[in-house]
């Protein structure tokens, strides 16, 4: 920024604040303090010699004024010594007195010619003028006349324009008979020769009065337009008249301001009044002090001009690492690589040197976490942000093809790791992703998942991806020397084509990883993603959030199976199941959303609804006349729920007839502690419990002995095979003594056919369930199928 | 005082040889604007058949410790005035007046006195040309019935005839068109007091003069 006028600096001076650069603000303030130091030092030098030459100006004016006084009756005594010699001649009075007007005028000549006046005439008592009779006179001559007498007078005398200093002398013969008068021309050359006199450069002007003003002889007063000369006059007039002193005034001429005396002069004639001014100039009286005042000046100037370089220079020294500094920090902001190049020691080096340090640190730091964050901490394989990154960057379609995801699973990595050990079974992982990565476009291996493994090739076709796979196979898959022993280890690889399965990135590696798990549940070695048994994942999750209303407006709903007591060949009890009318997707399997209710938590609700529901029921039953004993599934995940417990306690307590709670001995293998808890309480509130589907899941005798149970559910597997499979029927005998010998009632599922039920008889079952006595059905169904149970008594097998 | 009185005499002898109608007196008291009395004012009176005025005595003007002395001095037409110089140091007297100018070169006591004789009605300023403060003023009148003011500002004329008359007042230092104001008068034969206001001006400061 650059100050060119006051202006500016005021402008400056106003936005301080706006100041953009620290260096303009250090180098304004210091040269503005300094420049305002030495305007005021310059101020007080001014202050004081202009004072002090004023007051100079004004003493030495009084003193000139007294020695006017003394020059003025000097010169007017010339004359009167002049007048008086001429009016006291005894020859000039007889003139006057016999009226020799042309002795008289003579005499006159030749006097004025000695004494070098302008005008001189006689004048008698009645007016008249002899000599020099200038057509100007005769006004003057008569007021004169009257004005003078015996006495011999002094004054100025106007004539015309031209202002005089006169004498009047009286003729006196002895009584008086005239006046001898003598006038000189106050003009420029006499002011000057008076000025002369002075010992200071004085301007003195007499002015006399007209209408129009004060005038001197030379016209108007040169002074400028702010000062009325004939107001000033004036004025002084009036306070000497009052204070009968002479002050001094101020006024502004052709010379700039003056000091100025005005003294009034008597007239001769008492006509227009007339003053001498006397005016000292104070340029004149400053001009002594001239030099002085340049030299403050210029000293000053260069002081300020020092300043302003020398602020400017070291602002700069300050501002420039600053701003060196404030460049890296720009660029450390920018995530470049920075650092700031500050050669000096001080603060600020230091500060450098610390922003330097601390740029290295993060560029450092950062490059560790940028690692970490694209690395899994274990393998050192990528992972899954960064390997989509990756893939992401990817060209989707070359000419190798389209791009694949290839998921690698490791087979029961628990179990390996639970064999192995937590760091082999990770060393493990990185070994089949180093093998895997000489499969993978740019050697791209991420861990996606504690034993998955991702990949990504190119193939032209779904086909040729899985053939490479399966070649290289073979390789993946041979034993791994982890730590010096060798560990076996089997994988199973799920694929997902981009274009194909999905059409961006990181969708396809979902995919592919799905992939994965659904060649796992089809026991395949390499499967590609299948859209068709995946379903539709984000539906379902709806799904659960429609289950509530479901509940309510009766889609959901309660089948019952009936379950046929051998012994006494009628149905004394039934099984709630749980069935869902989509006003959408139709009839849902309650494969389908029981699982997806435990994932999600609502199995809670639902069974709740379940359980009040099937309460519900069991007293319509009632009220048409049958008393059933009505059993409901409650799903392992609630076993350990002892809220749960509390509550279907509660509820069941509302029951009209026996309930029966249908567990899998799976459940309490999960949490044996809670779960039997639970199974304890309901026993102990007449809750009978059955233990279903057992022989599919994990069995465990030492389970089956501790759960207080009342029934045992053989799984239909085994059922629906009895009659064609000997060994089915072994097991199926055995369970049912097992069982029976353990205190607990049998029930066999499954039961389809006539051989079947009589076979289960024969072993002693107790109880039969199956599509052969009825199928789950709707409430008002299994009322009319009991209905005509008891009236056509109906014989199975 | 001597000159006075003789003059005086003079005056009353005239009238009485004029003697045929009988008359009264005019007495004359002079004031100045502040109402004092103010002397040396001359008062003459016009009257008719009034006979001319005869010199009679001896008329002078002294020249005493470097003044005139009188100060005014009254004479009829024709009279011869003495100037006794009485002084130890000389003086040179002289008029410019029209009425009588004369001159009388420097003269001291030793020497004889000069007379002039005033022949014209009139009045002389005279001077003496050593010494500027000497001034002093003859009034030369042609009527018989003149006097001048005592230290009172009264003069009285006698054995005035009756009938209207122009009572004449001068002084030097009047203020008055040739220092002189005049007032009518009906003289009857029982006596007239007249009293007479002057505008008066200070005597000129004759040692400033120059």
């Amino acid at each position: 920024m650059i100050v060119k006028t006051p202006a500016d600096l005021t402008a400056l001076a106003l936005g301080w604040m706006r100041f953009a650069s620290l260096r303009t603000r250090l180098t304004v303030l210091y040269a503005g303090l300094f420049g305002a130091a030495m305007i005021l030092v310059s101020l007080a030098v001014y202050g004081a010699i202009s004072s002090n030459a004023e007051r100079a100006v004004r003493d030495q004016l009084t003193v000139t004024a007294a020695v006017f006084d003394q020059v003025w009756d000097l010169r007017s005594g010339r004359l009167q010594d002049g007048a008086g010699l001429l009016s006291r001649d005894f020859g000039f009075r007889s003139a006057v007195a016999s009226r020799d007007d042309e002795t008289i005028g003579s005499a006159l000549d030749n006097l004025k010619r000695r004494l070098n006046v302008d005008i001189a005439f006689m004048l008698d008592t009645n007016g008249a003028v002899i000599g020099d009779n200038a057509g100007q006179i005769q006004d003057a001559a008569q007021r004169m006349a009257v004005n003078l007498d015996e006495q011999i007078a002094s004054g100025v005398l106007t004539l015309g324009q031209a202002s005089y200093q006169a004498i009047a002398a009286p003729i006196l013969s002895p009584t008086l008979n005239g006046w001898v008068v003598f006038a000189r021309r106050l003009d420029q050359g006499e002011m000057r020769a008076l000025e002369s006199l002075s010992a200071i450069p004085i301007q003195a002007t007499v002015l006399h009065k007209e209408p129009k003003g004060w005038l001197s002889s030379s016209g108007p007063l040169k002074v400028t337009r702010s000062t009325d000369i004939t107001s000033v006059i004036d004025t002084s007039l009036d306070e000497q008249a009052k204070a009968r002193a002479t002050p001094q005034i101020k006024i502004k001429d052709g010379y700039g301001q003056s000091v100025a005396m005005v003294k009034s002069l008597r007239t001769l004639d008492g006509g227009a009044p007339a003053v001498l001014l006397l005016r000292y100039p104070l340029s004149m009286a400053m001009e002594a002090y001239r030099p002085l005042l340049s030299a403050v000046l210029i000293t000053g100037l260069l002081g300020i001009a020092l300043v302003v370089l020398g602020s400017w220079a070291l602002a700069r020294s300050v501002t420039r690492p600053l701003l060196a500094l404030g460049e890296a920090v720009r660029r450390l902001q920018a995530g470049e690589r920075s650092h700031a190049t500050v050669d000096t020691r001080d603060e600020i080096g230091i500060l450098a040197q610390g922003f330097n340090e601390m740029a290295d640190e993060i560029a450092e730091r950062e490059a560790r976490i940028l690692r970490q964050a694209m690395h899994d901490s274990e393998t050192g394989l990528l992972n899954r942000p960064a390997y989509v990154d990756i893939i992401d960057k990817l060209p989707t379609q070359t000419d190798a093809g389209q791009l694949v995801a290839v998921s690698i699973g490791i087979d029961r990595f628990e179990h390996v790791r639970g064999a192995i050990g937590y760091g082999p079974a990770t060393a493990l992982v990185g070994e089949v992703g180093r093998r895997a990565a000489a499969l993978a476009v740019d050697g791209a291996v991420a861990r996606l998942a504690t034993s998955m493994l991702g990949i990504t090739m190119r193939a032209a076709s779904e086909a040729e991806a899985q053939a490479r796979l399966h070649h290289a196979l073979n390789a993946l898959d041979a034993p791994c020397d982890i730590n010096g022993g060798m560990v076996d280890v089997h994988l199973t690889i799920g694929l997902a084509m981009m274009g194909v399965h999905a059409d961006d990135v990181s969708l396809l590696i979902e995919r592919g990883g799905i992939a994965l798990g659904q060649a796992r549940a089809a026991r395949q070695k390499i499967a590609a993603f299948d859209a068709t048994t995946y379903g539709d994942p984000v539906a379902n999750l709806s799904l659960m959030s429609e289950m509530a209303l479901a509940m309510e407006d009766g889609s959901l709903d309660l089948f019952y199976q009936p379950k046929l007591d051998l012994r006494s060949r009628k149905v004394d009890a039934c099984e709630a199941l749980a069935r869902w009318r989509h006003p959408v997707r139709g009839m849902l399997p309650p494969d389908l959303f029981i699982p997806m209710a435990e994932e999600t938590g609502h199995i809670r609700a639902l069974t709740d609804w379940v359980l009040a529901r099937a309460i519900a029921d069991q007293a319509k039953m009632r009220a048409a006349g049958f008393d059933l004993a009505v059993s409901i599934n409650v799903s392992g995940r609630l076993l350990g729920d002892m809220e749960f417990a509390e509550r279907a306690l509660e509820i069941a307590a509302t029951a009209e007839g026996p309930l029966c709670f249908e567990i899998t001995e799976t459940a309490v293998i999960d949490n044996p502690r809670n779960a039997l808890e639970v199974i304890d309480r309901f026993a102990a509130a007449g809750i009978a419990v059955s233990i279903d589907d057992y022989g599919s899941g994990l069995s465990s005798l030492a389970y089956l002995k501790q759960i207080k149970a009342d029934e045992l559910k053989i799984d239909k597997a085994f059922v629906l095979s009895l009659d064609s499979s000997a060994k089915d029927a072994l097991l199926v005998r055995s369970t049912i003594d097992l069982a029976h010998s353990l205190g607990l009632k049998v029930t066999a599922e499954g039961v389809e056919t006539e051989a079947g039920l009589q076979l289960l008889t024969a072993m002693g079952c107790d109880v039969a369930q199956g599509y052969l006595i009825a199928r789950p059905a709707p409430l008002n169904v299994l009322l009319t199928f009991l209905a005509q149970e008891q009236t056509e008594d109906r014989r199975y097998g | 005082m001597f000159a006075r009185l003789a003059f005086a005499i003079c005056l009353l002898s005239s009238v009485a040889l004029a003697g045929a109608s009988h008359a009264a007196d005019l007495n004359v008291t002079v004031r100045d604007k502040a109402g004092k009395p103010v002397r040396d004012v001359v008062v003459t009176v016009d009257v008719a058949g009034a006979g001319p005025a005869r010199p009679g005595g001896t008329y002078q003007v002294v020249q005493q410790q470097m003044k005139f002395d009188p100060f005014i001095l009254v004479v009829p037409v024709g009279a011869e005035v003495s100037f006794p110089n009485k002084d130890v140091v000389r003086h040179h007297v002289y008029s410019f007046s029209p009425t009588k100018a004369f001159e009388l070169k420097l003269y001291g006591r030793e020497q004889a006195p000069r007379t002039v004789k005033f022949d014209k009605a009139g009045v002389v300023a005279l001077g003496c040309n050593i010494h500027d403060s000497m001034v002093s003023f003859i009034k030369v009148v042609a009527t018989p019935f003149a006097g001048k003011t005592d230290a009172n500002g009264q003069v009285r004329l006698r054995g005035l005839p009756a009938g209207a008359a122009t009572v004449k007042v001068w002084h030097p230092y009047q203020r008055a068109v040739a220092n002189e104001i005049a007032r009518p008068v009906t003289l009857g034969v029982q006596e007239v007091a007249l009293a007479v206001g002057v505008d008066m001006r200070p005597a000129p400061d004759r040692d400033r003069a120059y």
